[in-house]
């Protein structure tokens, strides 16, 4: 566990140094919503019933831009090799690279809440549970953007690949985490919300498993 | 019986760029891969480093085995103290980083991405050298290396073989002789 939490800290560091992977994720996701705000506005009705949506897309896309990071760091710089030959299985790298995601992730999906609830009136007097629903949808994403981002980062036209695979596999985990979203938007009790987040929980613990599981063998040149 | 490749072959698309080689290394044992571009050195290191795996044949390490590649591999943005430190403890291991770092005449903080080639090759030989692998395969060890550095390589090479084996391929037949025991042609 503390090999996982280095690398993830690791990456911390590098990405701090770069800036470049943080900042075009912001960059996008930003523009982003200010173009769908412009967009639907300026009533306030449409924006609230687009809110989930758009705040869940915007989340996808910046998962996948940081998920082709994670692994690009390594093999632009041809390190990769290296962690594969560390002692000791290879799920750990794997790991390591989605907890690396998910410090990013966390803090900047709190982000996307604030901003979304300042363009698109999203309520957030029910802020716990609209952070829980991100933390499970993200978790789910990262997990599988992160096995496909591994799968496919020694290849050429990883940038396109990745989203066609990727997205085609955590369709459920969107639509849940939107459900569960525009049920929190619209007042619902938390028993009729509380589905949705277990669907999310299993949808994490399976792609997690499977993603550590497959990963090493994946990695095999 | 350190690592034994049995009739490996390696196929890249139709391109057969090894055939039914076998090869074994002993501990305390230094081999030199001579042969010119595109002859298969480095893939053949990378085959018994495990990070290829033989279209046909087998690959039978015993032990930990690290690459050095050519040119070697390191994040720029982090320092060699760094690094280093990162490496050995993704390798569970600890080791003497102020002092491999001053033994092989290299600057602690400076970014690496501030690093000569010669730098670099030599953070790689402190790299190899504070891992302690029981498998030594080295790429074109010597290339960017000036008189000191190479002095530095064969040290380490030396004092690997003490209780490892090493691969090296190489260009330079006068180190192969040097430093090798036996020597394999590729061609």
């Amino acid at each position: 566990m503390r090999r996982v939490w280095l690398l993830a800290l690791r990456d911390l560091r590098l990405e701090v140094r770069d800036r470049s992977g943080v900042l075009s994720a912001l960059a996008f996701f930003g523009v982003m919503l200010f173009v769908m705000a412009l967009a639907l506005g300026p009533e306030g009705a449409p924006l609230r019933r687009a809110a989930p949506g758009v705040l869940w897309v915007a989340l996808a896309f910046m998962s996948t831009l940081l998920a082709t990071r994670a692994f690009a760091l390594e093999v632009e710089e041809g390190t990769l090799d290296d962690l594969l030959l560390t002692p000791g299985g290879k799920e750990w790298v794997y790991l390591g690279k989605l907890l690396f995601q998910l410090l990013l992730l966390l803090p900047l999906s709190a982000l996307a809440l604030l901003l979304s609830a300042g363009l698109f009136y999203l309520p957030l007097a029910r802020a716990p549970a609209l952070l829980l629903t991100l933390a499970l949808g993200v978790l789910g994403y990262a997990s599988v953007a992160t096995f496909y981002a591994g799968l496919l980062a020694r290849l050429r036209g990883r940038e396109v690949l990745l989203p066609l695979l990727l997205f085609s596999l955590v369709v459920p985990v969107v639509l849940a985490a939107v459900r569960a979203t525009v049920g929190l938007g619209e007042g619902l009790p938390l028993e009729e919300v509380a589905p949705w987040w277990q669907l999310l929980l299993v949808f994490d613990l399976v792609y997690i498993t499977a993603s550590a599981l497959l990963f090493p063998l994946v990695m095999e040149g | 019986m350190l690592l034994r490749l049995e009739a490996v072959s390696k196929r890249f698309g139709r391109e057969w760029v090894l055939k039914d080689l076998t090869f074994s290394l002993d501990r305390g044992e230094v081999v030199a891969l001579l042969g010119p571009n595109g002859s298969g050195k480095t893939t053949l290191l990378r085959l018994m480093a495990g990070l290829l795996k033989p279209t046909r044949g087998r690959v039978v390490r015993e032990g930990r085995a690290l690459f050095l590649a050519n040119p070697p591999a390191f994040h720029r943005h982090l320092t060699a103290r760094e690094h280093l430190l990162y490496d050995l403890a993704f390798h569970g291991k600890g080791g003497d980083v102020e002092g491999a770092l001053a033994r092989f005449g290299l600057p602690a903080h400076l970014p690496l991405g501030a690093f000569s080639s010669g730098m670099r090759k030599r953070l790689a030989l402190a790299r190899l050298a504070l891992l302690g692998p029981d498998l030594w395969l080295l790429d074109e060890p010597e290339t960017a290396l000036d008189v000191e550095g190479r002095e530095l390589l064969l040290e380490a090479v030396g004092e690997a073989r003490r209780g490892a084996g090493v691969v090296l391929a190489t260009h330079d037949r006068a180190l192969a002789a040097r430093v090798a025991d036996r020597v394999l042609e590729l061609s």
